[in-house]
């Protein structure tokens, strides 16, 4: 029954917004009248939406998705977490956010009502689009053949709570770049000169960026501490795929700031709002044809494949075809020849296409040598880390003093003291690596984000006003942002070149002595739970004879799935984590490993830093 | 010049999309062209455990019966017994072997009988060793092939690669890349 209501919801939905796409000189009925039309169509989808997670919450087996991907013996919050577990779930998902983010759209707007109606028109293609994807290719809503009273349980390696909001977020992130597709578009096909769009366009771009950074460091983190690789960031295929989008929205998030200094170039905005988009389609089409291999298993099919394939052909294609036949004719002479913001920025832009080039050819290089050669290989993380990271490099550099340039003179702001502090700063990083071992890597790392945090807190301080206001903060925004880029730099130096591994093959009382962190492990048991076993060891971790915490390393064993997850046991502090992973008993003894993993909370704290300056830049004028 | 520069975005999309609709394609079409070592003999080799240099394992021990006891002794028996090998070329640095890897425990509980020979393929013993230590280790026998020289005898493209022998040490079935549910129920499981 419910599953009939979502169905017809989501065709009536489809409906609606064909409606909304007939052209209004046929029909002839008012504009508001016109926009009803579309809020229809993001109320039928929002039920459609609910009725499948009421599907979910009741366990109502006779659906062939909820059968498919639940269990009644799940905990609530992993049932509603199922309903975008699955492909069709989380398509349905990534449409009903499309529809969303219009209706919002259209209820904030302020342009005028012909480029909001068009604006909605895109959106509303894009979101029929998807639709017809659903109902042909991957209905959530079909009907269970058997009658059966159990479910077969939901891949238990995403029954976690880092996990349940990883999906929504980052479909945030990419679907919110879809309205900022319709935004470029619209302002292409639009025929009057009105420049609000473009602060439309940074608002909705920011929102979708720092959404889509919660959800990329969401599943970072989860990566962290579930898959016990000892690591958080893999390059594994997925992830490119996200990082993609991420960095061509930063790219346009900070060209977006130009428009402030009146030099707007629009026509690569709207070619970096057409990209965005594309990317974010491109990494679903990866993804769920499942021809590329990763950690991320979804069921996967030829068909779909084809029809995604499809749909980013069309969405891209169409957005460049436009780009290409209306693009703005209107020049802007950029002066381009001093040091200043606008060359900066230009310069930060180009890095980082360039960055997002690269990975995306590691990220396909497979697939083209496949259909070229019938051969398979692939492409890790050496070849990222070798590529991608001089290329961010000047970035990086150019990063730290890029938000004092002015945005048309050639002067720096109190140019001494930031040369003073960067020789000051060399010096020091100079001595830390001659007393540690040298690394070329490690002290560029530590140099640059060092450099990058001190110098935004210098700029920040020059520009200190005794009354700490909202709007002092929003003013300071971007450096504040920069040193949660600082921050993060220092943690991924650190972490990843002086990580520390040990291996240990320890009984039930042995204790291993680290760095004077002594660790003991107490006792090993099993712990029955809901809908798991787990097994568990308990280290006791003491410093000088007091006992600090306790970490609980262990695996779990899903019976319904039949599959066994590690649990990293994780000891948090400031300055390093104590990772420790179970492996395999032999003669009572326990093959551990354990991981000491520097200034890893800066990464996350950098991340956080990010997020909230993200959302401050959203309420910015 | 302006005017290429201007279609550039264009063209590589059609190129990208080309790449992509010739690879699904290409994996549907049945007659994807089958390995040349398909139905012949399996190429001689030898190699020695993973764990223990001394321990030696060579292609004549997988014709007969081997006698698997967990990485420590490979001994023939002279029972009867229809027994395959399932021969996996893997290595720490590969992703997609980590993410087939927890298949092989599957194969190895579903069918008792089959002898799992894992090929640790251009790779350093330590690094090999910590590999298993973090998926688990469902191999029968973890062999070496530091060089490749196994690995080139067997014709392997990339990894991971995987085939099966049967008791004649003939080759019949050989898969490129990484093994999913659905191969393995759709065409391994056929033989065993």
């Amino acid at each position: 029954m419910i599953s009939l209501i979502g169905f017809s919801s989501l065709c009536l939905s489809t409906f609606f917004s064909i409606l909304f796409l007939i052209p209004n000189s046929i029909f002839k009925i008012n504009i508001k009248f016109c926009l009803l039309f579309f809020r229809f169509s993001t109320i039928l989808i929002c039920i459609s939406f609910s009725s499948l997670i009421t599907a979910y919450i009741t366990s109502d087996f006779s659906n062939f998705n909820v059968f498919q991907n639940s269990h009644s013996e799940k905990p609530l919050i992993y049932k509603i977490a199922g309903a975008w577990g699955n492909h069709e779930g989380s398509i349905l998902l990534w449409l009903s956010m499309i529809s969303i983010y219009g209706f919002l759209y259209s209820l904030m707007s302020k342009s005028l009502d012909d480029f909001k109606i068009n604006v909605l028109k895109i959106q509303s293609s894009i979101f029929l689009i998807f639709a017809f994807f659903i109902i042909f290719t991957s209905n959530p809503f079909l009907v269970n053949s058997v009658e059966v009273n159990e479910g077969l349980g939901l891949n238990p390696i995403l029954q976690d709570p880092a996990l349940a909001i990883h999906p929504p977020m980052l479909y945030l992130g990419y679907v919110g770049f879809s309205l900022v597709f319709s935004l470029g578009i619209a302002s292409l096909l639009s025929k009057n000169d009105d420049k609000n769009w473009l602060i439309e366009t940074k608002r909705w771009s920011m929102i979708s960026w720092t959404f889509l950074t919660a959800g990329i460091a969401l599943g970072s983190y989860w990566a962290y501490y579930e898959l016990g690789w000892g690591g958080w960031w893999f390059w594994d295929p997925v992830e490119n795929i996200s990082l993609m989008p991420w960095i061509v929205g930063l790219a346009l998030v900070h060209s977006l700031i130009m428009t402030r200094g009146e030099q707007a170039i629009e026509r690569w905005i709207i070619f970096l709002s057409i990209l965005c988009f594309s990317l974010s389609i491109l990494g679903t089409f990866l993804v769920r044809s499942g021809i590329l291999t990763s950690v991320h298993s979804f069921a996967s099919d030829a068909s779909r494949g084809l029809f995604i394939l499809l749909i980013f052909f069309l969405t891209t294609g169409f957005g460049l075809l436009v780009f290409l036949v209306k693009s703005p004719i209107k020049k802007n002479h950029l002066n381009l020849l001093l040091i200043n913001k606008t060359s900066a920025l230009i310069i930060n832009n180009i890095l980082m296409i360039i960055a997002m080039l690269t990975i995306l050819l590691g990220t396909i290089y497979p697939i083209i040598i496949e259909v070229l050669t019938n051969t398979r290989i692939s492409v890790g993380g050496p070849y990222f880390n070798s590529t991608v990271l001089p290329v961010l490099l000047p970035g990086f550099l150019l990063m730290s003093i890029a938000p004092v340039l002015s945005w048309q003179s050639n002067k720096i702001k109190k140019f001494r003291v930031y040369v003073v502090f960067f020789l000051f700063l060399s010096f020091l990083a100079l001595i830390h690596s001659y007393f540690t071992v040298f690394n070329t890597w490690g002290f560029l790392g530590l140099i640059l984000g060092s450099w990058i945090i001190l110098a935004s807190i210098i700029s920040i301080i020059l520009r200190f006003k005794f009354l700490i206001s909202l709007n002092y903060i929003k003013s300071i925004n971007s450096f504040i942002a920069h040193i949660g880029v600082g921050l993060m730099i220092l943690g991924i130096t650190f972490s990843s070149i002086y990580q520390k591994e040990y291996s240990f093959n320890i009984s039930i009382g042995e204790e291993i002595n680290i760095n004077n962190n002594i660790l003991k492990l107490e006792n090993i048991k099993v712990v029955e739970n809901k809908n798991y076993q787990s097994l568990m060891a308990i280290f006791s971790l003491r410093k000088k004879g007091e006992l600090i915490d306790y970490i609980l390393p262990g695996k779990n064993y899903y019976p319904v799935s039949k599959m066994i997850t590690t649990e990293a046991g994780i000891y948090h502090d400031w300055l390093k984590d104590i990772y420790i992973t179970l492996g395999n008993e032999e003669d009572s003894t326990w093959n551990i490993k354990i991981y000491l993993n520097p200034l890893v909370s800066f990464i996350w704290i950098g991340v956080c830093i990010m997020i909230f300056s993200g959302f401050i830049a959203i309420f910015k004028k | 010049m302006r005017k290429i520069i201007k279609f550039v975005p264009l063209i590589l999309l059609i190129v990208v999309c080309g790449f992509f609709l010739l690879f699904i394609i290409f994996e549907k079409d049945p007659s994807n062209p089958p390995s040349a070592l398909l139905n012949k003999d399996m190429p001689k080799f030898s190699t020695s455990s993973l764990y223990n240099k001394n321990i030696k394992l060579s292609s004549d021990n997988l014709k007969k019966n081997v006698h698997l006891s967990v990485n420590t002794n490979v001994a023939t028996t002279e029972d009867n017994l229809e027994k395959y090998t399932l021969i996996n070329f893997f290595a720490s640095w590969c992703t997609p072997c980590r993410a087939e890897h927890h298949l092989f425990f599957e194969i190895k509980e579903d069918y008792p009988n089959v002898f799992l020979l894992g090929i640790s393929h251009k790779d350093s013993p330590a690094d090999s060793k910590k590999y298993l230590n973090e998926e688990g280790n469902p191999y029968s026998f973890v062999g070496l092939d530091q060089n490749g020289k196994i690995a080139l005898e067997f014709g392997v493209f990339g990894l991971p690669e995987t085939f099966i022998i049967n008791n004649d040490g003939k080759i019949i079935f050989k898969h490129m890349g990484q093994l999913t549910k659905k191969i393995i129920e759709d065409e391994i499981s056929v033989f065993f």
